[in-house]
């Protein structure tokens, strides 16, 4: 499969996953965070703007049911999906280092900007929401992000 | 002399940005729209591109439900007596439906039954959708219930969903009193230090009343949103008391949204608080989902118990052979009663079913 190809074929799929597993077959938490691997990988791909626009959609997608606290979602994706697009300006980004610590940064930063929109009433204490379960969950979604991009390929450059 | 990068690239830089300018400023103004016209946009989300995989979740549940009952009736052919610990969870939500049928016939058309669906995506935490809307006469605050009391509340209605909360949910409030009427109150919701650690709290409540461990609170009807009489949860200890005039009480839920599957929704004007549904959960029907589960275990084992006593005393009837003394006496001329009456087996093959 050609290169461009692989890598939105992946996205696509990744999306498809996220919202067959978190909300089609309510795995909810269990399953991965797939929706913001597939915009870290697409931000490698894209300029900044364009990755910016996709984390607008990915995030008003995920709004949609949040009620407690509609657009922290949006806003998270956008920024992250935009300051990710940046990291190829000044990362080469090769090694397998770099893409566990993209993918773990990126997942905590979007839970991070999250919290802080979502304000006192309804975000959890700093502790228990970012340093525990956000980290865990960036740690779930480097883990599966690099066997992701291992199975498909679908990261530019290869991995050392 | 030629710049250092070209015009193009340069150009191209600064229309990225801008492009992620305008985004950023649109998720800024998604973020501090009015919350009725954020429920617009997440509506026709919910409505259009992530219809497939709510009906996907819809079509889990009702798979699940249906392989509950066509497992309950094969082990009805097959005469099974022991139920598998594999069979536990169809068995529970088979006893959950029999619970809202009981109920739903109990509060007759003024609650509709709905199937309950969670998103599990970030931030739909306490939330879920129930398939009714306005096409079946819900309304915005419309109750929730589930055959132990209380769940939660309507927030948002379309023609055919809702979206709904739970009392997890930080803006939850109800207001109750005990099963007495002795005191009053509000009952709201505490987060933990985990979701798992979610707690109601009585508010409120006047100093001089003291409130016992294992009170039924229920909702009072006041204020318009709830009807009287719906069990919310027990107290389970004094959470704080301030100044010498206002106490509160922590309280153990007696739903837990969790296993909420199928609830009942409130239709028309049923939730204008005239209405009193204490009736509905005489004071030994309220349980905590601990206590149900152990009270239906309970009932399970007599039931075992007694299917193995009839099955000893079947075994026992069907041994005397015809040469002892009923024999004899029925050789003797004297007509007998006969040796295993129709009614006893039919009953043991029902209990056996069982």
């Amino acid at each position: 499969m050609r290169w461009p190809l692989r890598v939105w074929v992946t996205v696509g799929l990744l999306v498809f996953f996220h919202f067959l597993l978190h909300l089609g077959l309510g795995f909810g938490n269990i399953a991965p965070d797939l929706l913001t691997i597939s915009l870290l990988l697409a931000a490698r791909e894209v300029g900044m703007g364009t990755a910016a626009g996709i984390g607008f959609v990915f995030g008003l997608l995920i709004d949609a049911f949040n009620l407690l606290a509609f657009g922290t979602n949006t806003v998270a994706m956008t920024a992250v999906g935009g300051a990710a697009a940046r990291t190829r300006d000044l990362f080469v980004g090769d090694s397998f280092f770099f893409v566990v610590s993209y993918l773990f940064l990126g997942k905590w930063v979007k839970d991070l900007l999250r919290w802080i929109l979502a304000g006192e009433g309804v975000r959890e204490p700093f502790f228990q929401a970012l340093l525990v379960q956000s980290s865990l969950n960036a740690a779930y979604v480097a883990i599966v992000g690099v066997l992701v991009v291992t199975i498909t390929g679908a990261w530019r450059g290869s991995l050392r | 002399m030629p710049a250092y990068t070209s015009e193009t690239v340069d150009t191209s830089g600064r229309r990225q940005a801008m492009v992620t300018v305008l985004f950023l400023a649109a998720a800024l103004v998604m973020f501090y729209l009015p919350a009725s016209t954020q429920q617009q946009v997440s509506a026709a989300l919910r409505g259009t591109v992530l219809m497939p995989f709510v009906t996907v979740q819809k079509a889990v549940l009702t798979f699940r439900s249906r392989a509950g009952d066509s497992d309950w009736l094969r082990k009805q052919l097959d005469s099974l007596v022991a139920v598998t610990v594999a069979e536990g969870g169809l068995a529970e939500e088979n006893r959950r439906l029999r619970q809202m049928l009981e109920l739903s016939r109990k509060l007759g058309p003024t609650f509709v039954s709905a199937t309950l669906v969670r998103a599990g995506t970030t931030g739909s935490e306490s939330t879920f959708l129930v398939d009714v809307g306005s096409a079946k006469e819900i309304h915005s605050n419309a109750p929730i219930i589930t055959s132990q009391g209380l769940l939660g509340v309507v927030r948002d209605v379309r023609i055919d969903h809702a979206v709904g909360m739970d009392w997890t949910h930080p803006d939850f409030r109800a207001s109750a009193m005990t099963a007495d009427g002795a005191t009053y109150g509000v009952v709201e919701s505490r987060s933990g230090l985990f979701r798992e650690e979610d707690r109601l709290v009585l508010d409120g409540t006047a100093f001089h009343t003291r409130v016992e461990d294992g009170t039924v609170v229920l909702t009072s009807g006041l204020g318009g949103v709830f009807p009287r009489g719906i069990p919310i949860g027990l107290v389970v200890g004094q959470a704080e008391a301030e100044g010498g005039w206002r106490r509160s009480y922590w309280l153990r839920p007696l739903v837990e949204p969790g296993v909420a599957t199928h609830v009942l929704v409130a239709m028309g004007n049923a939730a204008d608080g005239t209405m009193d549904l204490s009736p509905v959960w005489p004071a030994d029907a309220v349980m905590t989902e601990e206590q149900l589960a152990a009270w239906d275990q309970a009932r399970r084992d007599s039931l075992d118990a007694l299917g193995d006593s009839l099955l000893v005393m079947k075994g026992m009837v069907g041994g005397l052979e015809p040469g002892d003394g009923l024999g004899r006496r029925e050789s003797s001329g004297v007509r007998s009663v006969p040796a295993r009456p129709a009614a006893l087996e039919s009953g043991v093959s029902d209990l056996i079913r069982r």
